[in-house]
């Protein structure tokens, strides 16, 4: 271990109390060295169950997919919470621990009241779905839940549809990145003055804050912002059909270089329907956020670009400077040849698998090697004789500087 | 509370729009000195933006930016000046943080490179975040918060099922997943710093950082080489799990049953009583099939009830429901919302009184209270005086020579 360098969380220990949405948090800090300590039932944490499975394995010791992704480089011990021995062991590990984060609710092992009845100073991050408090504290929340309670689904789909919940769990992610930053931030003070801190971080209160700026509109303007962005998104801002797939476009007035590109284009290729889009009505801001407007460039740019390729209209957008990209499939992220330049995906090794899997690599890049995936998500209970000796020793080494 | 646990940090802070300085602001929130540099000349596209108060626009005016930049400090300056590269320089020799959310080699533009930037103050951190990160054969291409969603898989995802791709109705990535692996970047990146001595810099590809957002598709995707298609609000695994029409116009509510006794308890309450009965809708598999024969029971419940009605009577059995909120009914109606003070009104010298969202979280058991946002070039003089020690004559000076903007 001493040849290993000192990455941004090493010696910091967490101890992990998380089902979903918390677990991408701790991820955070798994990934930068922290020591990072599920502490399960022996039936195992109810978030190994979450599906899909993965294929071929017994979720209930391996774990499904989204418990893989979110515990990589994660250890995970086994006691029996119920007992008043395992409940000893669960207190003497956060005794030793500097961060202890804890997801409320009903299908909790433990109770918070527990983990702050431990003696010292620490960080507990709680994170549920609408916060300790209040009279939603008790209600029962799912991802869908939190992306309508938190407002995001409002403004996502279609004006004359359902409102739209976003692909990917993204309650999970929102909640987990401000409950990591924060908590980063707590424990920066406390390393400083000592003084432990308490957060109670809310997935409703993660979304309504992530709202671009549809808060302020209401506010300020008393304008309610609806989805499909009706009255104030462009005409020029979709994703359209083309020869094997979709490209979304930008090309408002407010990015003149990506309209005046697109009609650019068109004239070099002598397509008849630029003429349309020289006519005053396309000049005018508020007329271009009209649904007639909208529909009229739909049915005109796909005709233009039915013949291209996602690669082909890939390419002229950086020839040409227009805000435009492929709508990627999951399929085609491997052979983004950005991600392949920058050897994106990492390939990791997961207990279970006789081959490695593809992980998503670092969400930023420092200039050190200190951010790695070390190991896939553990197995039930693979590090419980680990950590019990690794506290043993603490306990000793805390006991002889007596 | 006004917590002071980032006092003594400093960041020359160069980012623009909404990702970049959404990050920022969680640490001018929590008390570090954050020195936004714009330019009156080249504005800050969020200022001129809005919304504005009132819908009267204003380069002080705007609501977007306001939520953007509280507590920060305002320097605005001619970018493009020498002079105003000296002042940088300067300011950056006593910072620890430097911050850009450009394309890839603006900063190289400004003679703000890494390189150049680390030569003057060694141990700097510095932070950048182009959509595709800073070398590679896609790193000029054009981007906003959508174009990020439509290449990581979000954006094909998103959509009703048996339709073409939408994505977020939003910039969406630009408000979370950027913004906050950037800000957690940098609080590690202070931890080293302080362990060894040594800065870092911070490379934030927006595409890199969005697809961890979408790591649970992508790794089934990887695992199985099987893509799911849209499926709207449903769910593959659950059901009934969808949003569902209530009685008003514009009125809905989420449903996601995730066990049978959910299941149970949302026929009790929606008179279903046939379909409670009926053992083929007993477990999970079983209604997946019949979805649409469900839905189409659990609708003509919920047509008759507004929406908030529907998500109380659900969440009294333990159905997790929720009304689909839109901005007024969260700022006016929500009563989570409201018992948590998640609402903070703070005055402004050109806006007046306003509402701001808080950082969604309590710390020990209070909200953290923001500072206004600064008008443009509100600090400038303060800064080069009291901080570079400029004179009074010499700050007159730039400001005439059209430096100070």
């Amino acid at each position: 271990m001493s040849t290993q360098p000192l990455r941004p969380y090493t010696g910091i220990r967490i101890i992990d109390l998380t089902r979903e949405l918390g677990s991408y948090a701790t991820r955070l800090f798994a990934d930068l060295g922290a020591e990072v300590i599920r502490v399960e039932s022996k039936q195992g944490r109810a978030d190994r169950q979450k599906p899909p499975c993965m294929p071929g394995l017994d979720s209930h010791q391996f774990g499904g997919v989204p418990y893989a992704f979110l515990n990589a480089n994660k250890k995970s011990l086994s006691l029996d919470l119920a007992s008043t021995a395992g409940k000893t062991v669960l207190a003497d590990l956060i005794s030793h621990a500097q961060i202890v984060v804890y997801e409320a609710g009903g299908k909790a092992d433990v109770t918070l009241a527990d983990i702050l009845a431990v003696p010292g100073a620490r960080i507990v991050t709680t994170v549920s779905y609408f916060g300790l408090t209040g009279p939603y504290s008790q209600y029962v929340g799912t991802d869908l839940i939190a992306q309508s309670l938190g407002g995001i689904a409002w403004l996502s789909g279609e004006p004359d549809k359902p409102p739209l919940q976003l692909a990917g769990q993204q309650s999970v992610f929102v909640t987990s990145l401000y409950a990591a930053a924060a908590t980063a931030i707590a424990l920066w003070d406390f390393e400083a003055t000592g003084h432990g801190h308490v957060l109670d971080v809310s997935a409703q209160e993660a979304i309504a804050h992530s709202l671009q700026n549809a808060i302020q509109v209401y506010d300020l303007e008393k304008r309610i912002s609806s989805r499909g962005g009706e009255g104030v998104r462009d005409a020029t801002e979709a994703a359209y059909a083309c020869k094997d797939g979709y490209v979304f476009l930008a090309a408002p007035l407010s990015l003149p270089a990506s309209w005046n590109g697109i009609i650019q284009w068109m004239t070099e290729e002598g397509f008849d329907g630029v003429a349309r889009l020289h006519e005053p009505d396309w000049a005018d801001r508020a007329t271009r956020c009209k649904a007639a407007m909208r529909s009229e460039f739909k049915a005109l740019f796909e005709r233009f670009i039915a013949g291209k390729t996602k690669q082909e209209m890939r390419d002229n957008a950086l020839k040409r400077k227009l805000v435009m990209a492929p709508v990627s499939k999951l399929a085609d992220l491997q052979e983004d040849p950005q991600l392949v330049y920058r050897h994106y995906f990492q390939q990791v090794a997961m207990p279970g698998f006789d081959h490695t899997i593809a992980f998503p690599g670092a969400p930023y890049r420092l200039s050190e090697p200190l951010w790695q995936i070390e190991h896939g998500a553990p197995a039930l209970g693979q590090d419980s004789e680990a950590v019990l000796a690794g506290l043993a020793a603490s306990q000793n080494a805390a006991g002889g500087q007596n | 509370m006004f917590p002071q646990f980032l006092k003594g940090i400093r960041f020359a802070d160069l980012t623009w729009a909404g990702a970049g300085p959404f990050s920022t602001k969680l640490f001018s929130d929590f008390g570090a000195e954050i020195i936004k540099v714009e330019s009156g000349s080249r504005v800050d596209p969020v200022r001129a933006g809005g919304p504005f108060k009132d819908g009267v626009a204003g380069i002080n005016r705007s609501g977007y930016f306001a939520s953007r930049n509280t507590g920060k400090k305002s320097l605005a300056m001619n970018l493009k000046s020498q002079k105003s590269r000296d002042i940088l320089y300067d300011i950056i020799r006593t910072s620890d943080v430097v911050s850009n959310n450009f394309g890839p080699g603006a900063m190289e533009r400004l003679g703000l490179g890494y390189d150049e930037v680390k030569a003057i103050k060694p141990d700097i951190i510095y932070l950048s975040m182009p959509m595709y990160g800073e070398d590679g054969p896609l790193a000029n291409l054009l981007g906003v918060g959508m174009t990020i969603s439509a290449v990581t898989g979000l954006m094909w995802q998103t959509g009703y099922q048996g339709e073409g791709p939408i994505g977020p109705g939003t910039h969406f990535p630009d408000h979370a997943a950027n913004p906050y692996h950037a800000a957690f970047a940098i609080m590690a990146a202070l931890r080293h710093r302080r362990a060894t001595g040594r800065g870092l810099k911070i490379d934030l590809s927006q595409v890199e950082s969005t697809i961890n957002c979408m790591g649970l598709p992508f790794l089934e995707y990887a695992m199985t080489g099987q893509e799911r298609e849209r499926m709207g609000n449903r769910s593959p695994f659950h059901a009934p799990h969808n949003i569902f029409a209530c009685q008003g116009t514009d009125d809905w509510c989420a449903i996601a049953v995730e066990t049978d006794s959910q299941w149970q308890s949302l026929c009790r309450v929606a008179g279903l009583s046939e379909l409670a009965d009926d053992p083929a809708l007993a477990d999970a598999a079983g209604r997946l099939q019949q979805v649409e024969r469900i839905e189409q029971a659990v609708t003509l419940w919920t047509r008759q009830h507004g929406a908030k009605d529907v998500m109380e009577r659900l969440q009294a059995v333990g159905v997790p429901a929720g009304m689909v909120m839109n901005s007024r009914h969260l700022m006016e109606e929500d009563e989570q919302l409201r018992h948590r003070g998640y609402w903070q009104t703070l005055d402004h010298p050109e806006i007046g009184e306003s509402q701001f969202t808080s950082p969604p979280f309590l710390l020990d058991g209070e909200r953290v209270n923001l500072r206004r946002p600064p008008l443009l070039g509100e600090h400038s003089e303060d800064l080069l005086q009291q901080l570079l020690g400029y004179s009074a004559a010499k700050v007159q000076a730039l400001r005439q020579e059209g430096v100070l903007e």
